[in-house]
């Protein structure tokens, strides 16, 4: 038996780790990969990016299937969904795009009728405000911030604006712990650009050592950051911070290799622990409360796997909602040609980059496009060979030979790129469920994604492409193309467990605890009512550090009875 | 050529490859780089499954090759050779095609570790010299190209 169990030790679990046994909780966490170390990173695409061995140990074999019609049936999908296997999970290999979401995220259905009139929300979304505001959770992301180390440049410390950080940063109650990662030529002069066009570009926000921190070292720009972990722990992934932390308390009991089958529950609904397969043995572990961490698509998986007598149809899944409310992200990417300039992109990190928000959530006005929302848009580092030559080339240059070899020579280093990240809204139809026919290697069925782009998010990735062509040219750019799209960044995912005050049309509480299992808490893009447009992570640690902190300072009334070592000492 | 596929299957990948990555005044084409040689190991390690697919790839290629142009693909002319790829890319091949030249740039430019871009003559091409670890805030500065002399 053990205070808290929770199932999967990443991004949000790894916070949850932290908070817990600071407050002197025993913390027991199952994770279904490794554990690695910084000495096992190496600078090897074939290895990081098209085999994602981080990714192997299980979620390779359990990808979810994809559909677009939600009476067709599901095959294999066109864009990655995996997360990485391992303690510190997906932020063992994300680059760190550390971004605060604005009041606009937390309100959108609110604020667009308030502002555009009930006929702006898109038909058949299911768009909703969260039950927790920009406010509330400040505090928040400022403890996240501190703790794994963000480095950036604030724009609104106090309410008083700084030159220089995003024009649209919501107050902040101080700025960041490091300052931004290096700026470079390319970060400049895109920065220069935007600057010409009247936007308002900022340094990205980075879970990255601009500086040692945390008693890690400061990057060295490898340019192998991304789907690789850090080969001198840099980055601020909750293996290298959080997790360190906790384990240091004698708190934390990490067991790896640890594959959950469910979660149990009581008569009364309340769970009791999970039952995992270690070392090909099935054990049991029991708790006072369970925080479920999994990612967006196990998290879903897990509950409807879990029925019990009290969950005949999933655990905290009796309004049906579970696997409800999906959403993604649509990335437009765009390229441009700096002629007779050797841009220097084959080095650095991803998050090594000028965004820009003038065109994300509602800061700019919508009257009259058709769609509500945006998203970030990002000038970044990181070209890596294989992707760099996977890239398609402008329209009129050959795919393969000759051609495409002489643009290649030509043109490889006066090539730059710009991503952005659409937001997408929730619709009746866009879900998760378990797959009738695929399985996983253990004969268990996988998730099955149904999903279509909406008119919204097609419209919105179309303004944003336009945006990214002006961008490109006011850089220089003479040639200027896109990929082919949309393209769905499924790794951000959100939704399945939605967070709200109404059990009829949400899974969790807004504390991130179920409505009908209430010793169960539930961490991870799953809760988001909305996508946001700018990477998840950073937002979803914070709500996972304010639920754990809930689960602490309310241990009597959600977990019922003195902690483990309390009454030990009894 | 390759060892997990079948003989006539090798001989028309590398023809094939030969054709998507050829040698000429850029450089190294995909023989001399030995992506070949990436191939075979990404389907080894992919096994029956793999193999399987790529062999029903190739096989449909050939046929694409003899239907359209009338021969063996390899015999072809480099023209008619194109001609069957571009065909392939955007015809019912358009799947396999795909993940052909996928597994042909992965074999281009990965690192020569996994067998291919041997001599880095994919990386060259591309002007890139290569991983390191350590990027100086010079190595990061755009460069301006000389003026002609």
């Amino acid at each position: 038996m053990t205070d808290v169990l929770i199932v999967g030790l990443g991004g949000a679990g790894g916070i949850a780790a932290d908070v817990l046994t600071r407050a002197g909780l025993e913390v027991t966490a199952l994770e279904a990969g490794p554990r690695r170390s910084a000495g096992e990173m190496t600078l090897d695409e074939v290895r990081n990016d098209v085999q994602a061995w981080l990714c192997a140990p299980k979620a390779l074999g359990e990808l979810p299937t994809w559909r677009t019609d939600p009476s067709g049936e599901a095959g294999a999908a066109a864009w990655p969904l995996a997360m990485v296997n391992g303690v510190g999970g997906s932020t063992s290999h994300y680059p760190g795009l550390s971004a605060r979401f604005h009041h606009w995220n937390f309100a959108p259905r609110s604020t667009t009728i308030a502002r555009y009139g009930a006929s702006a929300i898109p038909a058949g979304s299911t768009v909703a405000d969260w039950p927790v505001g920009y406010d509330e959770l400040e505090p928040f992301y400022d403890a996240v911030e501190h703790a794994i180390g963000v480095a950036g440049r604030a724009g609104n410390v106090g309410g008083e604006r700084h030159t220089g950080g995003s024009a649209f940063e919501e107050r902040r109650m101080r700025g960041y712990p490091l300052p931004p990662l290096r700026r470079t030529g390319w970060t400049e002069l895109t920065a220069d650009a935007a600057r010409g066009l009247g936007w308002h570009p900022f340094p990205a926000p980075a879970a990255i050592n601009s500086l040692p921190y945390n008693g890690n070292p400061e990057c060295t720009y490898c340019g192998f950051c991304t789907a690789n972990g850090c080969y001198r722990d840099a980055r601020g992934s909750t293996d290298a911070t959080a997790i360190r932390r906790a384990e240091a308390t004698g708190l934390l009991r990490v067991e790896t290799g640890a594959r959950v089958l469910r979660i149990e529950s009581g008569v009364d609904g309340r769970v009791t622990g999970a039952t995992y397969v270690q070392d090909g043995r099935e054990r049991f572990c029991g708790a006072r409360a369970v925080l479920l961490a999994a990612f967006t698509y196990e998290n879903t998986r897990l509950l409807l796997l879990s029925r019990s007598p009290a969950h005949e149809n999933g655990l905290a899944n009796g309004n049906d909602q579970v696997g409800r409310h999906y959403m993604a992200h649509v990335t437009p990417f765009a390229f441009g040609r700096f002629p007779g300039r050797r841009l220097n992109l084959f080095n650095g990190t991803w998050s090594q980059a000028t965004c820009v928000d003038d065109w994300n959530a509602d800061n700019f006005d919508h009257a009259g496009l058709g769609f509500i929302g945006g998203g970030l848009l990002a000038a970044s580092h990181e070209f890596k060979p294989i992707a760099f030559a996977g890239f398609p080339p402008p329209p009129g240059v050959p795919h393969f030979g000759s051609g495409w070899k002489a643009w290649l020579a030509d043109n490889a280093q006066s090539v730059g790129a710009l991503s952005g990240q659409m937001e997408c809204l929730s619709y009746e139809d866009n879900r998760l469920d378990l797959d009738p026919r695929a399985r996983d290697p253990y004969g268990t069925p996988v998730v099955r994604v149904t999903f279509r782009v909406g008119e919204n998010e097609l419209r919105g990735s179309a303004w944003l492409a336009e945006r990214q062509e002006e961008w490109l040219r006011a850089a220089g750019a003479d040639r200027v193309w896109h990929a082919p799209g949309p393209f769905v960044e499924a790794r951000h995912c959100y939704g399945g467990t939605r967070m709200g005050d109404d059990p009829g049309s949400s899974v969790v509480d807004r504390y991130g605890f179920a409505h009908t299992a209430p010793n169960l808490g539930i961490l991870g893009g799953s809760v988001f009512p909305s996508s946001g447009g700018h990477n998840p992570t950073l937002t979803l640690q914070a709500l996972a550090w304010r639920t754990a902190q809930r689960l602490a300072e309310r241990w009597d009334d959600i977990a019922g009875g003195a902690p483990v070592r309390v009454a030990k000492s009894i | 050529m390759t060892s997990a596929l079948g003989r006539g299957s090798a001989a028309l990948l590398d023809a094939v490859l030969e054709r998507l990555i050829p040698e000429d005044e850029h450089g190294p084409g995909a023989l001399a780089a030995g992506v070949p040689r990436y191939i075979e190991g990404a389907l080894e390690r992919g096994g029956e499954p793999a193999v399987e697919r790529w062999e029903a790839g190739l096989a449909a290629l050939a046929a694409l090759a003899r239907e359209v142009a009338g021969g063996d693909f390899a015999a072809l002319a480099p023209e008619a050779q194109d001609r069957v790829l571009g065909l392939a890319a955007g015809g019912g091949e358009a799947a396999f095609f795909a993940e052909l030249r996928q597994r042909a740039i992965e074999g281009m430019f990965c690192d020569p570790s996994w067998g291919g871009n041997a001599g880095e003559a994919g990386w060259r091409l591309l002007g890139y010299a290569g991983p390191r670890h350590v990027w100086t805030a010079a190595d990061q500065r755009i460069v301006e190209a000389q003026p002609a002399p």
